[in-house]
C-alpha cells in the first residue's frame, strides 16, 4: 500500500462570505508530484498553507500522515516538511546572515549544512558574493533561489512551494522544476503557472473554475 | 531657598505671548488659531487642577496614598498605549497594565534604593515625579514598539511563516519583529541622549537649576534618570510584548485578527 502523506478531505473554504473552495479532495502519496491549476484568487495558496497548519478548513479535513492536521501536529509537520511562499521577502542581513539563522533555530542546529551550500549555489548559478549582499537588495529571482536552497539544505523530502519559479529565467525555471520532479521519494505539491512544471510525471489537478 | 514666584501678572503675560501665533495665523489664514488657544487653556485648567492634587498629596505625604497615586498613573498609561495602537483594548489591556506595574515598580524600588540610597521610597517628591517620568518616557516607547510589533506582523505574515516552515519555535520566529520593534522604541531616546546638556537642558535638571540646586547635583539626577528611562523602556517593551502575545496567537502559532480594531 502506497505511503499517504497528505489528503483534503471535503475541504471548504469561506472567505468573507463568498465560498472560494468548495467539497475539494485529494490524496497525496509519497513520491506523489502534484500541481495545483487555476486562476489567481481560487484559493491554491490557501490549500498549500493548510498543509501546514496556516490555514485551517472552515468545512472538511486535511492530515498529514493520517493524522488530522491539529495544533500539536502542526508545529510536527513545520519540522518535517518544507513551505516556500510566493512572496520571498522573508529576511534580513545579509543573505549568509539569514541562511546562518535559520540553521541557529534550536531544531535545526545539528544539521551540517556549510558543506552542501557551495553545491546548491553552483547547481541554481548563484555566485558566492551574492551571500555578502543584502538579502533585501536582491533580485525577486535570487531571494527565490535562496529560499529554496534553505529548504533544500534542510534535508526536507516533502515540499509546498508555492510559485517559486515566477521569479526566474526560462533556463533556471527548468532547473529548478527539474530538480523536485526528478527526486523520485520526494513528495512535492507545487503551484505554478510556469509551463516546465506540467509533465508527464505530474498530476495536474485543478483548483475552482479554469 | 530663592526661587520667586511667577506672579499673576507674569503668568498674564506669559499668556499674552500666544497673540503673536494666534496674530500669523489670522494674517496667513493658517486655521490653527481655535485650536492653539483651546489646547492651552484645557492645559491650564489640567496643570491647575494637577497643582491642586499634588499640594495636597504632598502635604498628607502619606506613602498609602502616594502608592495609590501612582496606580492611578500606570493605569491611565496603559490605557493610552493600547487605545493609541488601535489594538482591542479589551484583549491586550490587562497584559499591558501589567508590563507597565513591572517595569515602573522595580526601576522605582531599583531608583531609590541603590540610586537615591536615602531610603524614602514612598515619598511623594520622589515617587510622583520619578514614577511620572518613567511612565511618560516606556509609555512612549512602549507604544511604538508594541503596534510595530503587531502591524509588521500582520503586513508581513509570509516572513513569520517563512521562519515558521524552516523549523522556528514561534519565539524563533517572532525575534527579527522584535528587535525592530525595540530598535524603533530606543532610538529617538538615544538621540536624545547624545545631544542632552548641549543642544538642551532636560527638564528634570532646569527645575533642580531653578529650585537652587548646584548644577553638579542637578546632572546626577539627570544622568541617573536617563539610565534608568533607557533601561526601563526595554523592559517594558520587552514585557509588554511577551505578555500580549500569550494572548495574541492562536495555538497553531497565527496572529489573531480580533487583536486589531480594524480588520
Amino acid at each position: 500500500m502506497e505511503e499517504e502523506i497528505i489528503r483534503y478531505d471535503n475541504v471548504s473554504v469561506v472567505f468573507d462570505g463568498t465560498t472560494i473552495i468548495e467539497h475539494f479532495s485529494l490524496a497525496v502519496c509519497k513520491g506523489d508530484k502534484v500541481i495545483l491549476r487555476g486562476i489567481s484568487g481560487s484559493g491554491k495558496s490557501t490549500l498549500l498553507k493548510m498543509a501546514q497548519g496556516y490555514t485551517r478548513p472552515d468545512n472538511g479535513m486535511v492530515s498529514y500522515r493520517k493524522h488530522e492536521i491539529d495544533a500539536d501536529t502542526a508545529w510536527h509537520i513545520r519540522q518535517e516538511t518544507a513551505y516556500i511562499s510566493q512572496d520571498s521577502d522573508i529576511g534580513e542581513g545579509t543573505a549568509r546572515e539569514f541562511i546562518d539563522g535559520v540553521f541557529a533555530y534550536s531544531a535545526n542546529r545539528t544539521i551540517p549544512y556549510r558543506d552542501s551550500l557551495n553545491k546548491y549555489l553552483t547547481l541554481f548559478s548563484l555566485d558566492e558574493t551574492t551571500l555578502d549582499k543584502d538579502f533585501r537588495s536582491l533580485s525577486g529571482g535570487e531571494k527565490q533561489r535562496i529560499a529554496i536552497i534553505i529548504a533544500l539544505l534542510l534535508e526536507r523530502t516533502v515540499f509546498f512551494l508555492d510559485e517559486i519559479t515566477a521569479a526566474l529565467d526560462s533556463q533556471m525555471k527548468t532547473t529548478v522544476a527539474d530538480y523536485f520532479l526528478s527526486h523520485e521519494d520526494w513528495t512535492v505539491i507545487a503551484i505554478s503557472h510556469d509551463e516546465v512544471w506540467y509533465r508527464q510525471e505530474a498530476r495536474i489537478i485543478p483548483v475552482g473554475g479554469i | 531657598m530663592a526661587t520667586p514666584d511667577i506672579p499673576i501678572s507674569g503668568l498674564f503675560f506669559a499668556f499674552l505671548l500666544l497673540a503673536i501665533p494666534v496674530l500669523i495665523m489670522h494674517k496667513t489664514r493658517l486655521p490653527m488659531m481655535r485650536e492653539t488657544v483651546w489646547s492651552f487653556l484645557r492645559m491650564s485648567v489640567q496643570l491647575g487642577l494637577a497643582g491642586i492634587f499634588l499640594t495636597v498629596l504632598f502635604d498628607y505625604n502619606n506613602p498609602l496614598l502616594n502608592v495609590l497615586w501612582l496606580c492611578v498613573m500606570i493605569t491611565v498609561a496603559a490605557y493610552e498605549s493600547v487605545r493609541k495602537q488601535e489594538l482591542n483594548i479589551k484583549k491586550l489591556y490587562l497584559p499591558t497594565v501589567a508590563a507597565f506595574v513591572i517595569t515602573t515598580v522595580l526601576s522605582l524600588v531599583y531608583f531609590e534604593i541603590l540610586i537615591i540610597q536615602d531610603g524614602g521610597i514612598a515619598e511623594a517628591r520622589f515617587l510622583i515625579p520619578i514614577g511620572g517620568m518613567l511612565l511618560g518616557n516606556s509609555l512612549g516607547g512602549t507604544i511604538i514598539a508594541v503596534s510595530l510589533f503587531y502591524s509588521d506582523l500582520r503586513r508581513n505574515e509570509n516572513r513569520y511563516i517563512s521562519g515558521l516552515s524552516f523549523g522556528a519555535q514561534r519565539t524563533e520566529a517572532l525575534l527579527p519583529y522584535f528587535r525592530t520593534a525595540l530598535k524603533s522604541a530606543l532610538k529617538p531616546s538615544l538621540g536624545n541622549v547624545a545631544v542632552m546638556g548641549i543642544v538642551f537642558l532636560p527638564g528634570l535638571m532646569t527645575g533642580q537649576l531653578i529650585a537652587g540646586l548646584s548644577p553638579m547635583t542637578a546632572i546626577t539626577y539627570q544622568i541617573a534618570l536617563m539610565l534608568t528611562i533607557y533601561t526601563a523602556t526595554t523592559v517594558c517593551v520587552t514585557i509588554a510584548i511577551i505578555l500580549t502575545s500569550y494572548i495574541s496567537f492562536d495555538e497553531f502559532g497565527m496572529l489573531k485578527k480580533d487583536i486589531f480594531l480594524r480588520k
